[in-house]
């Protein structure tokens, strides 16, 4: 897995690329909470997404609590077909704002 | 009459036939405005306007107690000044006294009368001089007074001849109130059971088509009242298999056919994402108890057929035993074991209601409501009976199942007789000649099939191996796409729960993947070679709580079918056994 920070107009962009499983959600799980410190709106980029495992969705809510807590957005954007399908089924789908591109969500 | 005592009687014959003539009038007229109109108010001031001319008065008003008996009010009034919707308290004034006492008054001089309400003249300038008032009453049952103002003519003023036709009016007005209050009781009534045939139609809507001749699942229903609380259903899954159920609300009437609607709603919906009768059953308890009117509860049968191999499992809340009738006649109960809907929320185990697997092995599975056992056959009370309900079901064995269902139904007394409550009955039928081919069973009989093994250390950076063994697998399966990746996930959430949790951190332990196919299943062996796990420490995740902690397990239960624990081959070590029914991609072979 990779990952890229990025500023956007007045939101922080985080991308990740590859898989986020048990062995690199780690990685994501800082890098989403670093995002979400610099007090922005975060939009996490997640159309090169191959896979998601329950450990690397835990990051995303984990993230949400932390931004929701300081009173910051955290939306999703461009939505991969597998990191959706496991939303779908962790019933999440409908507790992140997610948006069709990143364009649109920042 | 009460009040005619304080008269002297009219001694002239012709007055007396004036005066029947004008009552006669009075009854016919108001009977006939009510029938036409169906507005009250509007007769009521015909009746008044008949009734004033008739005693030859200057104005008249007609008072109605309120349903409190608290209030008197103006609901007609002819002539002088006009009052209508005058409220006053049922113990003020002239009329108030009238009631209170049911006694007609003639008052010859209001300015001499303490209880005169003096309000409506200062108002309108007009002179009140003489008050005749009679009370309208039929039996005990008060329903107001009828108030005349100042004789035409004369002084003006009323004689107790006057009090004594008046009150004779006033009680035929009575009469006709509450025949037409009672009519409009009954025009209600009408429209309640108007009403609920709608709803009987709506509610019959909700339940299944019948099926033809060789239909191997059907039920039937028949409400004992106009709305059921009884209701069955049954639907087909995406993996051949037919998901049934079949339940009893407590109480009847509306009620509880509204709560039946609910229930079989919440069962037919989520039925086709939970493959489980069992998770099942808790889930629709769970909605129920948070949402249903207290002390309302569902027995209920939920259950899933295979067509293909016979077997049925099963889950039980609260309901009468379902009834398996073997080929050989031999009759089996299945007791449940556990609460109905909607009285305890948290589920009796931890994977919700306990289920049951039936081979029903060329025999029916039976599932009824009390109502068709108590139902009565003959008109001296006998019930059909366990007994009733097994003889029939065994003299039919060979038939159509609509038809056996029919006969069952059949012999019960039609009507709130005969059907002390609502009827319901489903059957389920394996027919081993007509079952649908199962490329499987010949695979399935002769044992699973190995398609990869795996021996690998217990790490997370290995979790990308297996997820890769997976997708091997399946494509050689030539499994369709959308599954492909969901049990991806499934294995690869297992596995990562024996990399975390099985070794206690250390990252010397193994883990050993296998992949099978057994008969049209896949299955998924997941084995560590560390202290056995206690299963109670593994829970699946509240739906409710967004919190991470658990949401692998509650992915693996949510796409697998089955997912057991089961005894390792060599005795140690925790052996995790996943399946799922193989959905291969279209025109694969």
């Amino acid at each position: 897995m990779k990952h890229e920070v990025k500023e956007a107009g007045a939101s922080v962009v985080v991308a990740f690329e590859g898989d986020i499983d048990l062995q690199t959600s780690p990685a994501a799980r800082e890098a989403l909470l670093e995002a979400v410190g610099m007090g922005k709106p975060v939009v996490v980029d997640l159309a090169a997404v191959s896979y998601i495992d329950s450990s690397g969705v835990a990051s995303l809510v984990e993230a949400l609590q932390t931004a929701k807590k300081g009173g910051q957005d955290l939306t999703l954007a461009a939505v991969s077909d597998g990191a959706m399908r496991v939303l779908k089924l962790a019933r999440l789908d409908a507790v992140f704002t997610i948006h069709d591109s990143v364009d649109d969500a920042v | 009459m009460s009040n005619a005592q304080a008269l002297p009687v009219s001694d002239t014959a012709a007055e007396d036939a004036r005066r029947f003539q004008a009552n006669l009038e009075l009854l016919a007229e108001m009977s006939r405005d009510f029938a036409v109109s169906r507005d009250l108010d509007a007769a009521l001031l015909k009746a008044v306007d008949h009734i004033t001319c008739s005693v030859d008065a200057e104005g008249g008003a007609l008072f109605l107690l309120d349903e409190a008996q608290e209030n008197l009010e103006c609901v007609a009034c002819v002539g002088a000044t006009e009052i209508t919707g005058l409220v006053i308290a049922a113990d003020k004034g002239i009329v108030g006294r009238v009631v209170q006492n049911d006694l007609g008054e003639i008052v010859r001089d209001v300015s001499k009368d303490p209880n005169f309400f003096g309000g409506v003249d200062e108002k309108t300038g007009y002179t009140t001089k003489s008050i005749l008032c009679a009370p309208l009453t039929v039996k005990d049952e008060r329903i107001g007074a009828i108030e005349l103002i100042n004789k035409r003519g004369g002084d003006g003023l009323f004689d107790p001849d006057d009090l004594h036709f008046l009150a004779a009016l006033a009680s035929s007005a009575a009469l006709a109130i509450l025949n037409a209050r009672q009519a409009e009781a009954l025009v209600e009534q009408e429209r309640i059971k108007r009403e609920l045939e709608l709803a009987r139609e709506i509610q019959s809507s909700l339940l299944p088509q019948a099926g033809g001749d060789t239909a191997v699942i059907a039920g039937v229903n028949q409400p004992a009242r106009e709305v059921s609380g009884d209701f069955f259903d049954h639907f087909p899954l995406d993996d051949g298999r037919v998901c049934f159920c079949l339940g009893d609300v407590s109480g009847k009437g509306m009620n509880a056919a509204l709560l039946m609607a609910k229930t079989a709603s919440l069962y037919r919906c989520l039925g086709k994402a939970v493959l489980s009768p069992g998770r099942l059953l808790a889930l629709v308890n769970r909605e129920i108890c948070e949402t249903a009117a207290r002390g309302m509860f569902v027995t209920m049968v939920g259950g899933i057929f295979d067509p293909r191999t016979g077997v049925v499992k099963l889950a039980n809340a609260g309901h009468e035993p379902p009834l398996l009738l073997t080929p050989e006649g031999e009759f089996q109960a299945f007791e449940a074991d556990g609460p109905p809907l909607g009285i305890i929320a948290d589920p009796p185990t931890k994977d919700g209601y306990p289920e049951t697997e039936i081979q029903l092995n060329g025999g029916s599975l039976w599932i009824f409501t009390d109502g068709v056992t108590e139902g009565y056959i003959d008109g001296e009370g006998t019930e059909l009976g366990d007994a009733g309900v097994k003889r029939i079901l065994a003299e039919t064995g060979g038939k159509p199942l609509t038809e056996r269902l029919q006969a069952v139904v059949g012999v019960i007394k039609p009507g709130e007789y005969g059907m002390r409550d609502d009827v319901t009955l489903l059957g389920v039928v394996d027919d081993v000649a007509a079952r649908p081919p199962a490329e499987t069973q010949g695979a399935a009989a002769a044992g699973s099939e190995t398609i990869m093994f795996l021996r690998l250390p217990a790490r997370a950076d290995r979790l990308r191996v297996i997820r890769q063994a997976v997708r091997s697998a399946l494509e050689y399966l030539v499994c369709e796409d959308e599954m492909t990746e969901e049990v991806i996930l499934a294995v690869d959430e297992a596995c990562q729960n024996v990399v975390r949790h099985a070794y206690g951190g250390r990252d010397d332990g193994e883990i050993a993947v296998e992949l099978r196919r057994d008969g049209s299943d896949f299955l998924v062996d997941i084995q560590d070679f560390a202290a056995p796990v206690d299963l109670d420490t593994v829970k699946s995740r509240d739906l409710d709580d967004i919190r991470p902690g658990g949401l692998g397990v509650h992915l693996i239960r949510e796409i697998m079918d089955d997912v057991q624990f089961v005894t390792p081959p060599a005795g140690v070590g925790n052996l995790l056994q996943l399946r799922k029914r193989l959905r291969t991609k279209a025109g694969a072979s």
